[in-house]
């Protein structure tokens, strides 16, 4: 998917992470983490199940906010509207920057609501009225995804009658709709067939020119396709696994 | 489990549902039968709409019905919002020892004896009212109906919080990685897919609402009257059983306690069936929005 004939051009950086400490009820998940993530490009995060890989995705987001027990130190910097912004600072608002940096969970959550409104949703959650807007960008989303040719005639169904690669895309639709800076995706396709699975990362592939995305990954030839950069978690610390200009090697 | 193990305890299960319907419609037999020489001639639909006056023959039952009715009706009013705001500042905005500390109050008053909350109010409430309205004795539906929300608000609190908790995390965390705060995703998801237990929570407190004999005894009042407004006095159907169960168990005006039953028996179960039957109704509103 990727050209091997392209230069190398070092994208500026998207993410900055420095002494990131994590715990969980007591226990350390992260420690005196420090990194950096190119903008406009895939980055595959990889490592042993259990290390923290998710917990990480959540520090970027503040998701892990909303968890019992947790405790985090550190500095985490997002370059947002080419402002760098510390997403911890008293002034950054958690609303604001989750709009702004979007998540695709493991396995597909559709809301029990119909497709039209999973989609649309983000936009009515961040206060959006025009109904020919939201109805323009849910088409434009659903067709990105490739998802509109099979639910044009049934948005208004629930969206938990989908399959599990069309709920997938949906919520990848549902992610997107803001139109986010930064994409983190906790292992997306893992629950997914092959087909489903490949459709995934085409899309991926497709939206680095406009979204910095972060992926989960445990599928080495999934990681081998798409990703531009990996990070491996090993034992608390993210470190730089390899970087090439065509393919990574693992 | 084996086969033949597993036929036992089916059969068991579906004796104890058995015997639990048996009871039910037992007791309403019961009741109907004992207080058939007032229903005889077509005198039950008198005995619902006209006054009591058992020196002048007359056993109706019309002002503890609508006693009734404005008490629990009225405490249900306090009770669901008071309840709701509870619950999701339990379940919903609140993390921590803040929302376990209170979860525990809560809990804790659901086993304090009903005689109790009567006595803070005889003591408390009625003073309260009498002074602030400057309306009577302080004895009257206010006061019976505040008492009574404080009393069924234990239950529907948890009944609220448990529906809340049961909504999986994974709906809650779609939402706040959306950019929804914690009311939005309240409003938009927890909410509706709490909405069943919600219906039985309301459904258990009215039960308890309209069936609760002692705080209506102790502070509505008891005058047989028809309220016509919440600083009267009042009297409840099952207050009106207390009050007349000492009477000559031979006597019309002992009959009319069984009306009385009868009366409650059909009132709880057509609005428990107008609650589910709105449930139903919203709920396929709910599906289709």
């Amino acid at each position: 998917m990727q050209s091997s004939t392209q230069p190398f051009v070092p994208s500026p950086v998207k993410i900055r992470v420095s002494n990131l400490f994590f715990s969980y009820n007591g226990r350390e998940v992260l420690r005196d983490t420090s990194l950096e993530f190119p903008e406009h490009a895939i980055t595959a995060i990889v490592g042993p199940s259990g290390s923290g890989k998710s917990t990480f995705l959540m520090t970027l987001n503040r998701l892990w906010e909303e968890l019992p027990q947790c405790a985090m130190g550190g500095r985490v910097e997002i370059m947002l509207n080419g402002i760098p912004q510390n997403i911890y600072a008293p002034d950054c608002g958690v609303e604001a920057l989750r709009r702004r940096v979007g998540m695709v969970f493991q396995m597909p959550n559709p809301l029990p609501m119909s497709i039209f409104k999973n989609v649309a949703f983000p936009l009515q959650l961040a206060g959006e009225k025009d109904k020919n807007m939201i109805h323009r960008r849910v088409e434009e989303t659903l067709r990105d995804v490739g998802l509109w040719d099979d639910v044009k005639d049934r948005l208004a169904g629930s969206a938990l009658s989908l399959s599990g690669g069309q709920q997938q895309r949906m919520c990848m639709a549902r992610a997107m709709i803001l139109r986010p800076e930064i994409l983190l995706l906790d292992e997306p396709a893992s629950a997914l067939d092959q087909k489903a699975a490949e459709a995934i990362e085409h899309l991926l592939v497709r939206w680095k020119q406009n979204c910095t995305i972060l992926i989960v990954s445990h599928y080495l030839d999934q990681v081998k396709r798409i990703a531009d950069s990996v990070v491996e978690l090993h034992d608390g610390r993210l470190r730089n696994r390899q970087v090439s200009t065509s393919r990574v090697s693992l | 489990m084996t086969a033949g193990s597993e036929r036992v305890v089916e059969r068991l299960f579906f004796a104890a549902a058995f015997v639990s319907a048996f009871v039910t419609v037992f007791i309403f037999g019961f009741l109907v039968y004992y207080g058939l020489p007032l229903f005889s001639g077509g005198r039950f639909f008198e005995i619902l709409s006209s006054p009591w006056a058992p020196h002048q023959g007359s056993f109706g039952i019309y002002p503890m019905i609508v006693g009734t009715l404005a008490i629990s009706m009225l405490a249900m009013l306090f009770a669901f919002p008071l309840s709701m705001g509870c619950a999701i500042l339990i379940s919903v905005v609140s993390r921590g020892w803040l929302s376990i500390g209170i979860r525990k109050f809560v809990e804790a008053m659901t086993g304090i004896p009903t005689v109790v909350y009567g006595f803070v109010g005889i003591f408390l409430l009625i003073p309260l009212v009498r002074n602030v309205f400057t309306a009577g004795s302080g004895m009257c539906v206010l006061s019976a109906s505040l008492m009574l929300a404080v009393l069924v608000s234990p239950t529907m609190i948890l009944f609220f919080c448990d529906s809340f908790d049961r909504v999986p995390s994974s709906y809650g965390h779609a939402v706040l990685a959306l950019g929804g705060t914690r009311i939005q995703q309240y409003l938009h998801v927890t909410l509706p897919c709490s909405w069943p237990g919600i219906v039985v929570a309301v459904t258990l407190a009215l039960g308890r609402a309209v069936g609760d004999t002692l705080i209506a005894l102790m502070l509505a009042g008891n005058a047989v009257q028809v309220p016509g407004s919440v600083f009267d006095s009042a009297r409840t159907l099952t207050s009106h059983i207390a009050l007349v169960f000492a009477a000559d168990n031979e006597s019309l005006e002992f009959k009319a306690i069984f009306a009385c039953g009868v009366s409650l028996y059909l009132f709880t179960t057509i609005l428990v069936l107008i609650i589910r039957l709105a449930a139903h109704e919203w709920g396929k509103y709910g599906q289709a929005r």
